[in-house]
């Protein structure tokens, strides 16, 4: 009886010990799979335009203190759209898993994407970029534009329990509910691209993505310049903004970004019409070449949200009216805005790196499976793009 | 009394059909006259400005050129009973993408290209329709979700960019040129006033169509076909030929209008000549054209178009947001089918 | 009710034919089950009747009018309308009568449909083609482009509860789909009032002599569709907490694919409700299966096509065939070969049809 016990007593503490030495060996293997990615060096990758994929932005945003009711202020007051430009800043953030700090690699993330376009296929092509080098095992959704889809996406994401989820939100509305679902069921939800309601940010990691209203109001300043310039003296330049899809972030940050902003920067500029015609060429040449016959030699600029299908739209407008005085502006970047500026018809567009978007994303899930402290918010680099430094930007990413 | 009131609504046989038939075509040019003067109505009153000028008008008839084409060709499909051709979108697209993807090839093998996928559309349209008797506008519809999915999947998410596939220069530069070539330039002394491709083909297909329609004994088989279908059958109007040919004819058209989107657009996308469908059953309603057959004429349809050029250019003046003009569109076109659906019933019609 | 055997095929071969649509259900089943990864287990297949609810209940309306022998274009918009008053009003007076609005309006749209219609006679195809056009402009006044979302907590407990799983593979909101599929198929099926829509859209003429209203019938139907459109909106938007300004643009596709591959078909008279359902559950294993093999959406698109393409142009060449042979009576045929055989030849009958 006393053998057996002491037996007993022997193989349970052998066990132990061994236990406790492969307990120790798991945490050896994570703190080296921990070292080997942070000396992942994702600085040196590229995107297709041969622009650096991560630049994280080195300008810090400035953040005023939120007025009381930003809704009651004006519209062409800056502060009226404080909870969508800034929104993530002031996140109360809520029930956020620890990160691991094993490292990436061998992690597996889930992206879910907005729909298909080749602005997305871009996107998607930077985080696989990002997601090859950190050796992460990255799966792609797309819902096509559908909600219903995406809310299923994400149901059927939560059940094959990655280690993160990537996510661009269809709507800013619907996302509240979205990152919800996520972080309840204990996933780090990286939101990225589209800017959501403020309690969305409340749910995830980080929110990253392009600085649409920063970016636009740098852009405005650059038109309003170019406008002065050309009508020297002048006290009233009337404009006109051809708008994004109703309802999404683009559709307030390029519209009403530079319209506030002009209203303290350039007071001479006026606003004289706005009008959402869609993406298509043929409807934005209606809506132009009657703004045309409408204003006349008084429209001065115009403020375009998309400098593709929309820009093709304008200037076609533009060449039946013999116009080739007024400034054009639009949010870039695709092929033919970029054709456009080199043939100095667009004066300026901006830079919206569609390849750093997913990669910044995935390299800010790497940076938390690191171990890194996360800010709430990562911005993509801002670039003006004109005539002059247009090329560096080819061959265009979509 | 009944009898008289079908013999009247036979338009080629009496001469009072043919004065009928005669104010219901100026009608529809009433109407656009009314909308003219309400544009000069809203002028004099400062609500808008510049619209009574010839660049304006040109401009109107400039911007629905891509309609006016695409619904001619659609009307066919609708004189002869067969309601719509809800294919016409991913036609339009597909055809563009085929050209451009040809491009590579050379301009001609490019257009060649686009018109095969066009007329493969159209025949197999005109099979199964015709043929086979589905119903048109459900047939259609499987029909365009068939061919997105066959842009989808043969193209993935890529546009295709007509400079960058083009062979040699040349070729690109004629591919532009489809949405953008001044056939006619400097009317009456302005260098601005110039009629590109788009309307001129769109003048082409109305006369081409009115002529076929009105004096060819196809276009009275079409009218036969679509008024009376039974009636047609025995007096050995070869029915199902008759209504396979109009899907063809609407096919072309649609190729044709895929064509100019794709080079205005100067990309090969699944979207060109998204809402094409909507707006061509639009214009070819308010054109005085029934739904149900053998009741209009192109030069109704052509009126129909101009109608909405007026009125999409009146609300952009007037500065109404662009959404707000799809509910005044529709809010137009429902008026206008009643008000054709009542006079047709007090004919004999029931059905619109 | 079953339906009229138009083929003029084997025993077996009808019985297929007539019961096509189980028979997808169950082979999509077993190839998703049997090769898609992580599909057979009770969450991926919770996730599938979640999905498909909104659109089974929309089907429903949407059914009940094709048999009728119209069409409806305008569900989309009404359940984007419905997502948009049923949220939009909340915040002012609750869901008790945000909801029962949202309903409403959805009926009163399937009212103007209906009557205009019937009434005014213009045919279903026009008048739900301008209702939709007319609803997306009014869409866009309430909601200024912008979408709706709630954030209160009490907004979430009812989202939370309309997607909980209550038994696996049912939350309440796909019970309520479930209910009311039910329910209509046995309205359809076994009352009178029910039979009349097929009897109204099989032949219209008939109809009238035994008695039917049928221009009521088909008012009806139309206010159903618009009911149950409004109904399959607005439960979704609660459980997702919000209504965006296009959420119901992808269903009418959807819906009507479902219907006419379970059976329904635009000349009227045949289909069934459950039908659609079953439709639209086996059409959602496939796409979610194609999610979990991890192929992109245009195989679904594809493929959504071309099975509606392959169904459609299945149900016309069965329709053609048929009509080839009908009126033609092989009785008196077979007499009469049999006698040409004799003596005489066989020129009066191939002198038919």
């Amino acid at each position: 009886m006393k053998k057996a016990a002491s037996i007993v007593a022997f193989v349970a503490m052998a066990g132990i010990c061994a236990c406790g030495a492969f307990g120790q060996a798991l945490s050896a293997q994570q703190k080296a799979n921990l070292e080997a990615s942070l000396k992942v060096d994702t600085s040196v990758l590229k995107s297709a335009d041969n622009q650096s994929l991560i630049v994280l932005s080195s300008q810090k945003k400035v953040i005023p203190a939120r007025p009381a009711d930003p809704d009651a202020l004006a519209e062409t007051d800056p502060l009226h759209w404080y909870d969508m430009e800034y929104a993530g800043w002031n996140a109360k953030k809520v029930n956020i898993p620890q990160s691991p700090a094993d490292g990436a690699i061998g992690k597996k993330i889930i992206l879910i994407v907005h729909g298909d376009h080749p602005w997305t296929t871009a996107c998607t092509l930077g985080a696989m970029k990002v997601a090859q080098a950190c050796s992460i095992k990255l799966k792609v959704l797309s819902p096509n534009w559908d909600l219903a889809v995406q809310n299923q996406m994400i149901d059927q994401a939560i059940n094959e329990k990655p280690d993160a989820i990537c996510l661009i939100p269809l709507d800013a509305k619907a996302a509240v509910q979205q990152a919800r679902k996520i972080n309840d069921a204990g996933i780090p939800l990286f939101l990225f691209n589209t800017l959501t309601q403020a309690d969305a940010m409340n749910y995830c990691v980080a929110w990253t993505g392009p600085d649409d209203f920063g970016q636009q109001r740098k852009l405005a300043r650059v038109w309003a310049d170019e406008m002065q310039k050309r009508n020297p003296g002048a006290k009233e330049l009337d404009v006109a903004y051809v708008q994004h899809a109703p309802g999404g972030s683009p559709y307030f940050a390029r519209c009403w970004g530079p319209m506030s902003e002009l209203s303290g920067y350039a007071k001479t500029v006026k606003t004289v019409a706005k009008e959402a015609p869609g993406f298509d060429a043929d409807k934005a040449t209606q809506v132009v070449s009657d703004w045309l016959t409408r204003f006349g030699p008084g429209l001065k600029g115009i403020f375009a949200a998309d400098d593709s299908a929309q820009a093709i739209g304008i200037f076609e407008a533009f060449k039946k009216a013999g116009r080739t005085d007024i400034v054009v502006c639009a949010a870039g970047n695709s092929k033919q805005g970029m054709d456009l500026v080199k043939e100095g018809k667009l004066f300026a567009i901006t830079y919206q790196t569609a390849e750093g978007d997913g990669a910044l994303t995935i390299k800010t899930a790497a940076d938390w499976f690191n171990g890194k402290a996360i800010e709430p918010v990562r911005y993509l680099p801002q670039k003006i793009i004109t005539k002059a430094n247009v090329d560096s930007f080819y061959p265009p990413q979509w | 009394m009944a009898d008289q009131a079908i013999a009247k609504a036979d338009a080629r046989s009496t001469a009072q059909g043919r004065f009928i038939h005669f104010v219901n075509v100026i009608g529809i040019y009433f109407a656009a006259l009314l909308f003219v003067l309400l544009g000069f109505a809203l002028q004099a009153a400062g609500v808008i400005t510049n619209f009574a000028s010839a660049q304006n008008f040109l401009n109107i008839v400039d911007n629905v050129a891509m309609l006016g084409i695409v619904a001619v060709g659609m009307s066919f499909v609708t004189y002869s009973g067969s309601m719509a051709d809800m294919s016409v979108p991913t036609t339009m697209a597909l055809s563009g993408i085929v050209a451009v993807q040809f491009l590579k090839v050379g301009f001609w093998p490019a257009i060649a290209a686009a018109f095969a996928v066009g007329l493969v559309i159209g025949l197999v349209n005109a099979v199964v329709v015709g043929r086979f008797k589905a119903n048109p506008i459900i047939w259609t519809l499987a029909i365009n979700y068939v061919c997105m999915g066959i842009i989808r999947v043969v193209w993935v998410n890529k546009q295709i960019y007509p400079d960058m596939i083009a062979s040699t220069k040349d070729v690109s530069q004629a591919f532009d040129a489809i949405y953008r070539l001044e056939v006619v330039k400097g009317l009456g002394g302005n260098p601005l006033a110039s009629l590109r491709l788009p309307l001129v083909m769109m003048v082409a297909i109305v006369i081409i169509g009115q002529i076929v329609l009105s004096r060819t004994s196809f276009g009275a088989q079409l009218k036969l076909t679509g008024s009376a279908r039974k009636a047609a059958k025995f007096t050995g109007v070869n029915v199902e030929l008759i209504t396979g040919a109009a899907f063809i004819v609407a096919a072309i058209t649609a190729t044709l209008g895929g064509l100019t989107v794709t080079s205005l657009s100067r990309v090969g996308a699944y979207y060109n000549g998204a809402g094409y469908d909507f707006r061509a059953v639009t214009a070819i309603v308010i054109g005085g054209m029934s739904l149900s057959g053998g009741r209009g004429s192109i030069i109704g349809v052509l009126g129909g178009v101009l109608i909405i050029g007026l009125i999409n250019n009146i609300m952009t003046l007037i500065g109404i947001p662009t959404l707000s003009q799809d509910m005044i569109r529709g809010a137009i076109f429902i008026t206008v089918v009643g008000i054709n659906a009542k006079s047709l019933r007090s004919l004999g019609r029931d059905d619109a | 009710m079953t339906t009229h055997k138009k083929l003029d095929r084997s025993g077996a071969l009808s019985w297929v034919d007539h019961n096509r649509i189980y028979l997808i259900f169950v082979v999509a089943l077993l190839v998703m089950t049997a090769f898609a990864p992580k599909f057979f287990n009770v969450f991926n297949l919770t996730t599938i009747s979640k999905t498909a609810a909104m659109n089974a209940c929309v089907a429903i309306g949407f059914t009940i009018v094709m048999i009728c022998g119209h069409l409806d274009l305008s569900i989309g918009t009404v359940i984007t309308l419905a997502g948009v008053v049923g949220l939009g009003l909340k915040k002012y007076v609750g869901y008790e009568i945000s909801v029962p609005l949202a309903l409403c309006s959805g009926a009163l749209v399937g009212l103007v449909n209906g009557l205009l219609v019937t009434k005014v006679k213009i045919s279903s195809f026009i008048v739900t083609l301008g209702t939709m056009t007319i609803l997306q402009g009014l869409i866009y006044q309430i909601t200024g482009g912008n979408s709706i979302a709630l954030s209160t907590p009490d907004a979430f407990s009812v989202a939370d509860f309309l997607g909980h799983r209550l038994i696996p593979l049912v939350t309440p909101r796909v019970l309520i789909t479930l209910v009311l599929v039910l329910l209509f198929q046995f309205l359809l099926s076994s009352t009178r009032w029910g039979r009349n829509f097929y009897m109204v859209g099989g032949n219209k003429s008939t109809a009238w002599l035994g008695g039917i209203e049928a221009d009521r019938q088909i008012v009806v139907a139309f206010v159903l569709s618009g009911l149950l459109a409004a109904t399959g909106g607005v439960f979704f938007a609660m459980e997702s907490s919000a209504a965006t300004r296009n959420m119901g643009d992808n269903s009418l596709m959807y819906v009507l694919s479902a219907t006419i591959i379970g059976g329904t078909a635009m000349s009227g008279g045949k289909g069934g409700v459950f039908r659609s359902f079953v439709a639209i559950l086996a059409l959602e294993i496939i796409y979610d299966g194609i999610i979990l093999f991890g192929l992109g959406n245009e195989v679904k698109i594809f493929l959504a096509g071309f099975i509606l393409a392959v169904v459609v142009l299945y149900e016309a060449y069965a329709s053609y065939r048929h009509d080839r042979v009908v009126g033609q009576r092989s009785e008196l045929l077979a007499e009469l070969s049999a006698a040409g055989r004799g003596n005489r030849s066989t020129d009066a009958a191939s002198s038919r049809g």
